[in-house]
């Protein structure tokens, strides 16, 4: 694993050295970088004055003591500004989990019930919508419609205006607004998860429901479905002990998948939902040429990837007793 | 089974509310409808020439009124921002123009209505010698920190010699000073080492704005000559702020919002209306526009001049267009590799000709810009009588002909891909494109990331580009120091061809500049138009269009402007009734 992250690190600093475009730009402004005094000045300050081999030494000398650097843009080191955004990106992505997780499982489960009907065909349009719909299209439409016209859902950002954040305990304002005994700012905060969450877990659905439909299909027709069935047990259990629980490990796999990339592909809907998270600042940190804060995001999705697919190795050991972990 | 069809009928009840709700959602305008203040499509500032920016003595403070009037109405206002920094020394954007005002007061400030004419803010009166070497500014002896201090001549001397030691962006505003003196605590006296008449126009800057100096030295701040690597409190100006505005710095967070609180001892006449004020990261227009109509925003600053129309019958909210200082322009560089056949001032001149201005302002802002003669801006001292630029195809074929060029060529566009001020680059270079494509000029357009785009015209300049400017404050000189062919001016710099070239001189310009910032009146205005004059004939910098303005509001919102220095001056707003 510390071999998989080097490399992810070491790919994420090569391409950012090798982009033919100066930081210091974004840094001391468009006047001052014909001022070779003030540019070598702050060459020397933001440690951009060596080689590339010799900035890749220091960088890796911090790494391992856990200092990503100084971000040129906030200021503030990588670490405290991806630690502090951190709550916001996982409460998108635990939200979009649930809606895609159970929204595409059970989606998949009624459609392999009802197989080859309508409600079969239905429900499979609505997972290809989810799943081919651009994601920054179906956001600014769900705002259009149900924000700006109907005024049925709030509007972009975690907090009403005019709101102070809860205390900060947890970062999760979910967490923190329940903790600070504060119900009616709970509400609110969950119910501005509802937008952003279902079009991020609107495309996972689509997936997932696939799957879990064509697995489903798979089981129902196996002998010890028919088996079971033969028994006389009812098709309701037939589906949920027998069919559903030997569908779930590709389920399983997918799941652990996409919540890694929900916590690392969420760019668009944060940008468009104003969700202050790690996306938006991988965004803002590539189009400033924030190299410490590229470098963060790049080892944080790395990251990402590995403990899930961690993860998703030990819940494969606990959902299939023929499976032992080494 | 009768779980089964009641299923089926909760499907039935779920399906028709969808379809509805789409049905109602499209079916034109909300419910709130009225009238909406018709876009006036008129600007406020006139373009003959001002007799001169020389400032009154002793002018009278303007007046406010004591009360607060915002209640506790938080205000928020939906904006993209730019925030390079919150230490007023080193801020440089047009965010920080809005933070700096609100939470720092200069020592004069300029009147919204009319940008020659200075008021008085934290100086009761000023006057310059009549070389304008040497100015003196008396202080308001009643004027006082947040901190409860009063705001001394030692404070204007730490914040004036910080903001030029620093060595940011805004540095070059304190360019040629030689000496403050602060001896007496409430009268200031600047002394530069040659006349520069520009400095009272610059004093109203907002980056110009006075810190707390015994706050901010506690804080590792410093106005020593090594200031730039010295000084330890930009991480401190993050989280707080040391000065005497109206507002004060509660929290910034990168990327989300910036919120100001009350500063309940201002001790100005018109104290401040809102207990907090939010602006908040709302980077693109139609989420600007959505927000206001709904009342999360009461103030949103960059809508765009064709989603104005869709304000239209919302009696919540006011727009109204007005005129700005801000322009887009493209730039040819005859000494960029690439650019050697613009070395011709005729083909220069062809280029400028070939392009349709008007339905270039038609099709970018919707027709609401103006023309603009020079890199003076419209409505500043020296842009009055210029030639504006006019489309002659014709004369532009003849030229090209003259210069050996009829069969045309080929030259590169490269340009950040941006969109400043409601100016798509993109339909800008295009619409460019087109239009030189009729004297058979191929433009090879190459958007880029904007720091490429400043790596790249600072190290060796690119033949044809587009960019956006934005004034400092309210003397023309900033723009011959930008765009004139003078020693350290960008544009000559990268005209040149960056720092693999030799930066193009006009020594006609550097001569004009002079005799401007050691004049006055009418004899300064003179100079200003010659060097504008100037300006047009090198042939460099081609604007395209001076962009227009939404101030856009919730209707209870007063007291919305533009002003020229300090983009929007928050502790002005207020809310009725």
């Amino acid at each position: 694993m510390p071999f998989l992250l080097l490399g992810i690190v070491t790919i994420a600093f090569c391409i950012s050295r090798l982009i033919p475009a100066d930081p210091l730009a974004s840094i001391v402004g468009v006047r001052q970088m014909a001022n070779p005094t003030i540019v070598a000045a702050a060459r020397q300050k933001w440690g951009l004055n060596g080689s590339i081999l010799e900035q890749y030494w220091v960088f890796l000398k911090n790494l391992v003591r856990g200092d990503l650097g100084i971000s040129f843009r906030t200021r503030k080191p990588v670490t405290h500004d991806l630690l502090d955004r951190l709550p916001a990106t996982l409460e998108l992505a635990v939200g979009a989990l649930v809606v895609g997780g159970v929204g595409g499982v059970a989606l998949g489960a009624y459609a392999a019930s009802k197989k080859d009907k309508m409600a079969d065909h239905l429900s499979r349009g609505f997972s290809l919508l989810g799943s081919s719909l651009p994601v920054f299209w179906i956001g600014l439409v769900f705002l259009f419609v149900l924000y700006a016209r109907l005024g049925w859902f709030p509007g972009p950002g975690r907090l009403p205006p005019r709101t102070k954040p809860p205390g900060h305990v947890t970062g999760f304002y979910t967490i923190d607004s329940l903790l600070d005994g504060n119900f009616t700012l709970f509400r609110q905060c969950l119910w501005r998860l509802v937008l952003p969450c279902f079009v991020l877990g609107w495309a996972y659905m689509g997936q997932l429901s696939r799957l879990v439909r064509a697995a489903m299909l798979d089981e129902i027709n196996s002998d010890y479905v028919r088996t079971a069935r033969a028994k006389g047990l009812a098709e309701r259990l037939v589906m949920r002990r027998h069919v559903l629980r030997n569908a779930w490990l590709p389920t399983l796999t997918i799941l652990g998948f996409s919540f890694a990339q929900l916590l690392t592909a969420s760019v668009l809907t944060e940008t468009i939902f104003q969700w202050n998270g790690i996306g938006s600042y991988a965004v803002q940190s590539a189009n400033t040429l924030d190299f410490p804060g590229i470098n963060g995001v790049s080892l944080f999705a790395g990251l990402a990837f590995l403990l899930a697919n961690l993860a998703t190795d030990v819940l494969y050991a606990v959902a299939d007793p023929k499976i032992r972990l080494a | 089974m009768r779980r089964h069809v009641e299923g089926r009928n909760w499907s039935k009840v779920v399906a028709f509310i969808a379809v509805g709700a789409i049905i109602v959602a499209s079916c034109g305008s909300s419910k709130k409808s009225a009238t909406t203040a018709a876009p006036t499509g008129t600007g406020s500032q006139s373009t003959t020439a001002p007799s001169g920016t020389t400032a009154p003595s002793g002018t009278t403070a303007p007046a406010g009124t004591n009360a607060p009037s915002g209640g506790a109405h938080e205000l928020v206002i939906d904006r993209d921002m730019d925030i390079n920094s919150l230490d007023i020394s080193a801020s440089y954007c047009d965010t920080c123009q809005i933070f700096n005002t609100a939470v720092y007061e200069t020592l004069i400030t300029v009147d919204p209505a009319d940008p020659n004419k200075l008021l008085p803010r934290l100086a009761t009166s000023w006057q310059a010698n009549t070389d304008n070497t040497v100015f003196t500014f008396k202080l308001d002896p009643a004027a006082k920190f947040a901190d409860g201090s009063q705001v001394e001549a030692k404070d204007v001397k730490f914040s004036w010699q910080r903001l030029g030691n620093l060595k940011g962006s805004a540095s070059y505003l304190m360019a040629g000073m030689k000496s403050i003196d602060d001896s007496d605590p409430t009268t200031v006296v600047i002394t530069f080492d040659a006349p520069n008449s520009a400095f009272l126009p610059i004093v109203a800057a907002s980056y110009l704005g006075i810190i707390n100096s015994d706050v901010a030295t506690a804080q590792g701040a410093t106005d020593a000559a090594d200031a730039a690597t010295a000084d330890k409190a930009g991480d401190w100006f993050l989280a707080h702020s040391a000065g005497s505005g109206p507002y004060q710095l509660e929290s910034y967070t990168q990327g989300d919002k910036l919120v100001l609180t009350r500063n309940d001892k201002y001790w100005g006449a018109k104290k401040p209306a809102f207990p907090r004020v939010t602006i908040a990261e709302v980077k693109d227009s139609s989420s600007q526009l959505q927000q206001l109509q709904s009342g999360d925003a009461d103030i949103s600053m960059q809508i765009s001049v064709d989603a104005v129309g869709q304000l239209q019958g919302n009696a919540d909210v006011t727009t109204k267009i007005v005129d700005s200082y801000n322009y887009v322009y493209i730039a040819l560089s005859p000494g960029a590799a690439g650019g050697e056949k613009l070395q011709d001032v005729t083909v220069r001149k062809a280029i400028k000709e070939a392009i349709d201005y008007d339905g270039a302002i038609q099709a970018l802002v919707a027709g609401k810009g103006k023309k603009q003669a020079s890199p003076i801006p419209n409505g500043f001292i020296g842009s009055a009588g210029l030639p504006l630029p006019e489309y002659n195809l014709d004369d532009a074929k003849k030229l090209l002909s003259a210069a050996g060029l009829a069969d045309g060529f080929e030259l590169d566009a490269t340009y950040p891909d941006a969109n400043v001020y409601g100016v798509d680059f993109n339909l800008m270079m295009q619409k460019i494109q087109q239009d030189l494509a009729k004297v058979k000029i191929n433009l090879k357009l190459t958007p880029i990331q904007f720091t490429d785009w400043i790596t790249r015209i600072n190290a060796k300049g690119i033949p044809v580009t587009a960019v956006y400017f934005a004034p400092d404050h309210t003397d023309t000189s900033q723009y011959i120091q930008y765009f004139g062919l003078i020693p350290n001016s960008f544009w000559a710099g990268s005209a040149g061809g960056g720092a693999a070239g030799k930066p193009m001189d006009n020594p006609k310009e550097s001569d004009l500049l002079k005799q401007a910032l050691g004049s006055s009146g009418d004899a300064k205005a003179k100079a200003y138009t010659d060097a504008g004059q100037q300006m047009i004939d090198d042939e460099i910098i081609i604007p395209i269009v001076n962009t227009q303005l939404v101030l856009a509001s919730r209707t209870n919102i007063t007291g919305m402007h533009y002003s020229a220095c300090c983009n929007l001056d928050l502790g002005l707003l207020g809310l009725a009734g």
